[in-house]
């Protein structure tokens, strides 16, 4: 499948990577793949921005919604969040601040595995290209991946923003069309 | 991240969302910190009583966070 896929739509899955790593998460979901598609310089994050949806304001709600120690906004208070994991660790061991998963973190390639749902929205991805009859898959397959899917915590922030799904896939299928 | 200028110009905002996403960051910060000292403690051997002591709580309080809660901590009770 991964073949299929664009150059933008292979950087939304590896950036996807990228932030949970440096999230500290055990899963790639469904949110991470919502922060690689708003980081893209394509028409979908264009769209994606249009209705509110931008790196910082997808990273605020993660952080929120999963409850996560947020070093940005511990800066703005003078306190270093490295330094305090540091020497938190120093005395505990690594990961001792992260939040007790009772789960295994990345896998021993270092990799983060996608969780259900994620794999799924990348299935979803294919089915959405396909319908549309693209040849390829791109970033915006995936984005209407993630809105068939219609769960998991990216939703969840497009919710809370107030966003209607079905204009967003309008809008989405629009672009991909032009 | 820890640009200084950057720090200081948040110190100064009066933003609520800047103020408030900070004060539920060190909250969070808090709160792990805490499981950490007090999973440590019950290694050592420590009783609730001390424990609640040093936190300024009631014993009731922190063995009805940690005992029966989630969390590592439940498998020592």
């Amino acid at each position: 499948m991964f073949e299929r896929f664009t150059q933008e739509a292979r950087q939304v899955v590896v950036q996807a990577q990228a932030e949970a790593t440096v999230l500290r998460h055990d899963r790639i979901g469904t949110e991470h793949l919502l922060l690689g598609l708003v980081g893209q310089d394509s028409p979908t994050a264009a769209v994606l921005a249009r209705h509110g949806l931008t790196r910082g304001t997808v990273l605020e709600a993660v952080t929120t919604l999963r409850g996560d120690l947020d070093a940005e906004a511990l800066t703005t208070l003078g306190i270093d969040l490295d330094a305090v994991r540091e020497r938190v660790e120093s005395a505990f061991g690594p990961g001792a601040l992260d939040e007790p998963p009772g789960r295994h973190g990345a896998t021993a390639s270092g990799r983060v595995p996608f969780n259900p749902r994620a794999k799924k929205v990348l299935e979803l991805s294919l089915r959405e290209a396909l319908a549309l009859k693209h040849r390829h898959i791109a970033d915006g397959h995936i984005a209407l991946g993630l809105l068939r899917e219609g769960e998991g915590l990216a939703m969840k922030v497009l919710h809370d923003r107030g966003i209607d799904p079905a204009e967003l896939r309008r809008d989405i299928t629009a672009a991909l069309d032009a | 991240m820890a640009d200084t200028e950057q720090v200081a110009s948040a110190a100064s905002s009066k933003d609520p969302t800047v103020g408030l996403r900070a004060v539920r960051s060190l909250r969070t910060l808090v709160e792990r910190l805490e499981a950490l000292q007090v999973g440590n403690a019950r290694e050592q051997g420590w009783t609730w009583e001390q424990i609640a002591l040093l936190l300024g709580v009631s014993r009731q309080a922190v063995h009805k966070k940690y005992a029966s809660g989630r969390g590592p901590l439940r498998r020592r009770d």
